[in-house]
């Protein structure tokens, strides 16, 4: 009897921790799940009568919100920000991984883009982007995601390739294959499920970026974080919290479901890319 | 072709790319930050000597910005990685037969910070938050989460809450690695729960420990999007990060020569901290 039950604090503790850390999402969830009326009489988390009218009201197009258009946006600058890195990473990881190459700068450099203070780059992107006209658009946003996800893609990358058998190239090699038929046909194929996790968590890390997103885009290009701010702010409020409340709840659901799915590949590759950098 | 060829090939790609995306605005950065210049001769500046560096270093308000980053970055670091730590050992035995609780947990830091912070903005609502009617419900009384006094301690538990589940990660994953012969031997040796926590599992696991405060200061040192919008520059200013003082010099005021100033500066310190947590990562190593 006592066995069964020793491990109950335990159970207790990360109930507490799980409710508490994702209080947030639990109580706007029931916010976008409540009416108006309810809203106002009882701000509590039980919903006493469920509607789904919020999120009706979220994908009606109107002048002041327009759903489709960020989600569209963001969804097209996370693409261009999670693939981009993956074409430019992966021949340097090869050279690293194989070679020992870009070591003492090339590699050093990139990692510890993970640290710097992305502000920085921030304001001269905007003067250079507004001179080659890529401010306020989703390319222009799309490339400053990649740099952001350059770093995990190129530690992941390496890390994948050094699991690739050596013997692999070398046969191909000794058939005449040439570097990039290597890279292409042998390596490629092996690194896949890595390179499914680079993707998945750069999107991720994409989709949720908000400085970039402020700052280089105006009206046309404005990625989804941006655009659930802006309609919260201006007077997003103003007796329509569900309204805001599902907005939130949209913006968030497209990282939350991927991570939920790929939960397992996160956290190994969270933890590889932590330790090695 | 010789492989050194091949190298130069290989690394074209990124280095093109690093060189447009970051070479060209690094000197863009370093450039305009010696000129006067705005947003209406944003093309033509002139070059003004180290004007823009004296404006910054007598301004107060940076100095209030660097103080405040700094001491949001260890605070948040220092009590996510305790926090994490706590999580990961006492509930390491339920998790290892329960991985589904990994995704649960997690789950805080996979929304965008920026989304965080409007549902805080919700959820701390005198009116509609959930949190405040409870406090009155219970309490009767619920404190002012953004006055002056209450916002620094309102911002430093949003951060902790959505990310003390990254350093649980981290340090659950260098639990579970410790070799379990280790904890044997120990064991049977007769050491104790607390000693074994002290003197192996935590020796253990200092390195991950060290990694994860770095990349948790890191992150929150340069803390942006849940303050900004909590808070704007709110609560008379201060929970101005660096970087939402230099975003509120570029596009507030204007001040272009100020901000870009302020970032070469916030570029230099980051870079001779990164210089020597490297060269103590790689003598560690060694």
């Amino acid at each position: 009897m006592k066995n069964k039950y020793k491990d109950l604090p335990r159970w207790i503790v990360f109930a507490i921790a799980a409710f508490v850390m994702n209080f947030p999402v639990i109580s706007t969830l029931s916010t976008a799940l409540k009416t108006n009326a309810e809203i106002s009489r009882d701000p509590g988390l039980w919903v006493h009568a469920p509607t789904l009218n919020n999120f009706a009201v979220v994908l009606q197009v109107t002048e002041r919100l327009n759903i489709f258009s960020y989600l569209h946006n963001s969804l097209v600058a996370s693409l261009i920000g999670s693939i981009l890195p993956i074409l430019v990473c992966f021949p340097m990881a090869y050279a690293v991984a194989r070679r020992g190459y870009g070591t003492d700068v090339i590699f050093p450099t990139v990692v510890n883009l993970r640290a710097m203070p992305l502000i920085i780059f921030a304001i001269p992107l905007y003067m250079m982007y507004q001179t080659v006209g890529l401010l306020d658009t989703r390319l222009g946003l799309g490339l400053i995601l990649a740099v952001v996800n350059l770093p995990l893609a190129l530690l992941l990358l390496i890390n994948a390739i050094n699991d690739v058998p050596y013997e692999l190239d070398e046969a191909a090699r000794m058939d005449g294959a040439r570097i990039f038929t290597i890279l292409v046909k042998v390596v490629f194929p092996i690194c896949l499920p890595t390179l499914a996790t680079v993707f998945i968590f750069s999107f991720i890390t994409a989709w949720n970026e908000f400085l970039f997103g402020l700052m280089l885009t105006t009206s046309e290009a404005v990625p989804m974080t941006v655009g659930a701010s802006f309609f919260f702010s201006s007077g997003g409020g103003g007796g329509q919290w569900g309204v805001a409340a599902a907005v939130i709840i949209v913006a968030s659901l497209p990282p939350v479901v991927l991570g939920v799915l790929m939960y397992k590949h996160i956290s190994r590759s969270m933890t590889a890319g932590a330790v090695k950098g | 072709m010789s492989p050194k060829t091949e190298n130069r090939i290989l690394a074209t790609p990124i280095v093109l790319f690093l060189l447009v995306m970051l070479g060209f605005p690094a000197v863009l950065d370093i450039l305009y930050s010696f000129s006067e210049v705005s947003f209406e001769n944003l093309r033509s500046p002139t070059l003004n000597g180290g004007k823009n560096f004296i404006k910054v270093v007598n301004d107060p308000e940076f100095w209030a910005a660097s103080w405040f980053s700094l001491k949001f970055g260890v605070a948040t670091a220092l009590s996510e990685c305790i926090l994490g730590l706590v999580l990961a050992v006492y509930l390491a035995p339920i998790i290892r037969k329960n991985n589904w609780m990994i995704a649960v947990l997690i789950m805080p830091m996979i929304i965008a910070p920026a989304m965080m912070g409007l549902m805080y903005r919700l959820v701390l609502h005198e009116f509609v938050g959930s949190l405040p009617h409870y406090l009155y419900l219970w309490l009767g009384d619920s404190p002012a989460f953004l006055s002056r006094e209450n916002v620094f301690l309102t911002v430093f538990t949003i951060e902790t809450l959505q990310w003390t589940p990254f350093a649980f990660l981290l340090i659950y994953m260098a639990y579970e690695a410790i070799p379990s012969e280790m904890r044997e031997a120990a064991s049977v040796d007769g050491t104790r729960p607390w000693r074994m926590f002290w003197f192996i599992e935590v020796p253990q696991m200092a390195p991950t420990l060290a990694v994860a405060f770095f990349i948790r200061f890191i992150d929150g040192f340069r803390v942006f999007d849940n303050i900004f919008v909590l808070t704007g520059a709110g609560a008379g200013g201060s929970t101005t990060s660096l970087s939402i003082y230099i975003y509120l010099s570029f596009f507030r005021s204007g001040d272009i020569g100020k901000a870009l100033a302020a970032s070469v500066i916030l570029f230099c310190v980051a870079f001779v901290i990164l210089f020597f947590a490297g060269r103590l990562l790689r003598r560690d190593r060694a």
